[in-house]
């Protein structure tokens, strides 16, 4: 009978285990199941965060000068670009395709790598203020060429941190 | 095909499906060229205060625009006069800004007139089109060659409407559909004042309301709504008592004491009938009496044939409902008697409302915290004038009008069929309107040339009753305009300049936001420079000038005496015998005059009595519906001497048997996808003058008959007819 009971036990335990298993391994195979253009799709320029951010080591904020005091971290005005561009490596292809949409007075059509749906409220600047910084999301943008997605952005991993950090996980808190 | 074929076919097809599943259509990111101006973030709202233009009211909003788009209007806290709060209809103004419907550039008519068949031409082209037919207008040197349509206006766009019809020899014709025309002419006779009374609701102990409806539409709802709440709550000790006298009981009416369904027309003879009580009883304010120049032996006189017998049967209430709440009026001080749009709208509307003014002076709420009030200034506003725009008519079918020029109003609507307003604008050699919307006067134009809306716009607004406060409300653009639009005064004072013409101290200051900005100057009294420019600053965000004055009028300035005479019989049209029903036509805290029918929001929020949406209805006292054997939501067709109309049924307990009512509002040919086509118009059922003698708008001065037609009504209700509607929201 006690054998009976161990073997009862010891098949939950590994049916508990093999489900965690289960959905860790979910969460792992993020990167096998998203495919790479969703991830890391090609932009219409060949901007390179490891050149801009790492190399070169301009602050995140320099660009995104919204991120600190609004929800949106703000992707750069061509403005802010081309007031570098029109004296830097002007001859480099990329450059010179930056200066061809600014004198059309297009904007670069940039591909969204990071997307939240319309109805989750993410404000950038109060995390930033939590001490939660650009990378814990992001990645480590100063190595990568071309920007990725290194997160599934997903309610559960958004809550999983909510809960590490003992952050409200009321469901107004998100959506509204 | 074989098996194997098909089955590498079909697999062949489930991995594309699945494929193409997977590849996104990706969002993208568009960045800004340059970054705005005015240092603006994105992703954070910026607030904008101006004025609401729903109805004449003028109440503060402050508007929440993001990235450039407004995006929620709510009240502005500052703003005397709705103290923060703002109604359905306020709320829903942002649905014009973005509305499909809007005329989007300027157009010229192309088929024949009513066609709506317009295209496209520029600005100069549009400008200069209108301005040649003034040109040739002027040279002819008729007298009323142009008239001018517009609601009532005040400040600076009136200035310069008054200033363009002059300079192009015609005439300014002034209208409101729901007209106060009867309202200030009582005022001028019993007050002495031009103005609209301003009511102490909030500190009075007792109101009576002879169908004023100032919880939802009469001339300041938001502010009486705040006020009665003060009335009914705020304070500790008193509740303020509240009695409505009306054929129907409209939500005002729901929301009182006690409600005296007095018989239509009647209500001058009860306001009369609580006077005698008064009177009699010596419950009134003597020494008051002398200083408004009343005597008591002279009212009582004038009472003489009506005992309260006589008043009871007139009326159709009791003898001990009409004492005790004439006792109630004249022992629970300050006390306040309002006349409202119905009692306005009767032929005997004027001496209606002066009988109701009288209870105010019995008891000595005048000028009194807690009762009728006026502000120091004689606000004169141009007021409308019915008698003057039906003289129009006549003028445009004698073929002396050449052009006709529309803002803001749409009388095609707004006018009863019988005028023959349509048929005599026909004959209008020109007409261009200055609307948004491709209203049913708009329709008829050949050239249209769109103003901006209300959000885009720059403008003041003097609120159409501010009692003891001296406001000007500022309207300033929150959004940069969506469309190929020109400001409704930029186009005017650009047409005067085509003509080599100026404006009398208008066009030194060059554009409208100029001339605006100096007459602000004018009313803060600052002196121009970089002070002023700070108190302009502060002026657009606080939303206007708000001058608390605290000294009310405490005397009488009328130029004769006020003799009072118990209002005389209404008269109606239509026989007692063919047409045994009063019709009740009443403004809806919906859709008000109907100026509102083209927003969505609006057409979809319930009638706070009758939860019906997206139509009219015809309310009818279930006894009369019994007798006449129809239900809830069938369809009937009303007819009046002067047309008939088919609309559903809504059975309807709190309305006297002999009285059918409907809502105004609704019934548009044109006025956008929402509202064309929709419901019907009561106001074709009217005929245009009932008593010849005062040409004014009766709306309740009709009878009506009915005859079931179908069971089929189209009704279309938020609740369920036997039931509260709140009940079954709890069942959910």
């Amino acid at each position: 009978m006690k054998h009976k009971r161990i073997i009862i036990i010891s098949a939950l335990f590994f049916a508990a285990a093999s489900g965690l298993l289960f959905i860790y391994s979910f969460e792992a195979i993020f990167y096998f199941t998203v495919p790479v253009v969703e991830r890391s799709p090609e932009q219409p320029i060949a901007f390179s965060h490891k050149k801009h951010a790492g190399k070169y080591s301009i602050n995140c904020l320099y660009c995104h000068r919204y991120a600190n005091i609004s929800k949106v971290a703000g992707v750069p005005d061509m403005e802010l670009c081309v007031s570098c561009h029109r004296f830097i490596a002007r001859k480099k292809p990329g450059i010179k395709k930056l200066i061809g949409y600014w004198e059309r007075k297009e904007p670069v059509p940039w591909i969204k790598v990071h997307d939240l749906p319309d109805f989750t409220y993410f404000p950038h600047n109060t995390h930033l203020r939590a001490g939660v910084y650009c990378d814990s999301c992001h990645g480590d943008v100063t190595t990568m060429d071309r920007i990725e997605r290194v997160s599934r952005i997903s309610m559960r991993w958004c809550l999983d941190c909510h809960r590490e950090r003992d952050v409200s996980i009321d469901c107004l808190q998100c959506h509204f | 095909m074989n098996r194997r074929e098909f089955l590498q076919l079909t697999g062949a097809a489930a991995a594309g499906g699945a494929l193409s599943s997977c590849t996104i259509n990706p969002e993208k990111l568009i960045p800004l060229l340059v970054p705005p101006e005015d240092g603006s973030i994105p992703g954070v709202a910026d607030y904008y205060a101006s004025i609401c233009r729903q109805c004449p009211a003028g109440c503060g909003i402050i508007v929440r625009v993001s990235e450039g788009r407004a995006n929620k209007i709510e009240g502005n806290p500052l703003h005397p006069v709705n103290k923060g709060k703002l109604c359905a209809r306020g709320q829903a103004a942002l649905q014009a800004l973005y509305h499909p419907d809007r005329i989007r550039q300027p157009l010229k008519r192309t088929g024949v007139r009513g066609s709506g068949e317009f295209s496209p031409v520029s600005w100069e082209e549009g400008l200069s089109l209108l301005a040649e037919k003034l040109k040739g207008m002027k040279t002819a040197g008729a007298r009323k060659g142009m008239i001018f349509f517009t609601p009532e206006l005040q400040g600076t766009i009136l200035q310069l409407v008054k200033a363009f019809t002059e300079h192009f020899n015609g005439m300014h014709v002034p209208y409101e559909s729901l007209s106060l025309e009867s309202h200030r002419k009582a005022s001028v006779d019993v007050y002495g004042r031009y103005e609209l009374p301003d009511y102490d609701i909030g500190s009075a102990q007792y109101i009576i309301s002879f169908g004023a409806d100032f919880l939802e539409t009469f001339v300041s709802p938001v502010r009486y709504g705040d006020a009665y709440g003060r009335m009914r709550r705020a304070r500790p000790t008193v509740r303020g008592l509240f009695t409505y006298a009306g054929p129907r009981m409209s939500m005002t009416a729901a929301s009182a004491d006690s409600w005296l369904p007095v018989k239509t027309g009647k209500e001058g003879i009860l306001a009369a009938g609580m006077a005698g009580v008064i009177l009699d009883e010596e419950l009134y304010d003597g020494p008051a009496l002398n200083i408004y120049g009343l005597n008591v032996s002279e009212l009582k006189a004038a009472m003489a044939d009506y005992p309260l017998k006589r008043v009871a049967e007139e009326t159709g209430l009791t003898e001990r409902d009409i004492f005790s709440a004439s006792r109630d009026f004249a022992r629970l001080r300050p006390s306040i008697a309002i006349a409202g749009d119905t009692v306005a709208h009767q032929t005997n509307g004027i001496d209606s409302i002066k009988a109701v003014h009288l209870l105010n002076l019995l008891t000595g709420n005048f000028g009194k915290q807690g009762g009728v009030r006026f502000s120091p200034k004689d606000l004169k506003q141009t007021a409308s004038s019915y008698s003057k725009l039906l003289d129009t008519i006549d003028d445009m079918s004698g073929g002396s009008v050449r052009v006709a020029l529309f803002h803001g109003v749409d009388p095609v609507y707004a006018l009863p069929k019988t005028s023959g307003f349509e048929k005599a604008l026909g004959k209008v050699p020109f007409i261009a309107s200055f609307s948004s919307f491709q209203c049913d006067t708009t329709r008829q134009a050949d050239l249209i040339l769109p103003d901006h809306t209300d959000l885009e716009s720059w403008g003041e607004v003097i609120p159409s009753i501010g009692g003891d406060i001296g406001v000007v409300g500022t309207v300033q653009p929150v959004v940069r305009p969506v469309h190929n639009t020109l400001a409704f005064p930029d186009a005017l004072l650009s047409l005067v300049k085509t003509e080599g013409g100026k404006v009398p101290g208008i066009s030194a200051y060059g554009d409208y936001p100029a001339v605006l900005k100096e007459h602000i100057r004018q009313a803060s009294g600052h002196k121009p420079g970089a002070d002023f420019e700070r108190v302009w600053t502060k002026t657009l965000q606080r939303g206007g000038i708000f001058k608390e004055d605290s000294k009310p009028v405490k005397s009488i300035n009328r130029s004769g005496k006020f003799i009072f005479t118990v209002p005389r019989k209404a008269v109606f049209s239509g026989d007692e015998k063919q047409f045994p029903f009063h019709l009740h036509i009443y403004p809806s805290a919906i859709m008000f005059d109907g100026r509102s029918a083209h927003l969505p929001w609006l057409q979809e929020t319930p009638d706070p009595m009758t939860t019906a949406v997206w139509g009219t209805w015809l309310e009818i006292n279930p006894k009369t519906a019994g007798s006449l054997g129809i239900t809830h939501g069938d369809l009937v067709e009303v007819e009046s001497p002067a047309g008939s109309i088919r609309v559903p049924v809504v059975i309807y307990p709190a309305i006297r048997s002999e009285v059918m009512a409907m809502p105004l509002g609704q019934g548009h040919r044109n006025f956008g996808r929402y509202a064309a086509g929709r419901g019907v118009n009561p106001l074709d059922l009217l005929e245009t003058v009932v008593d010849k003698e005062n040409r004014l708008p009766a709306l309740g001065a009709t009878r009506v008959r009915i005859k079931r037609i179908s069971k089929k009504g189209g009704l279309i209700t938020a609740g369920h007819p036997d039931g509260s509607y709140r009940g079954e929201l709890l069942e959910i």
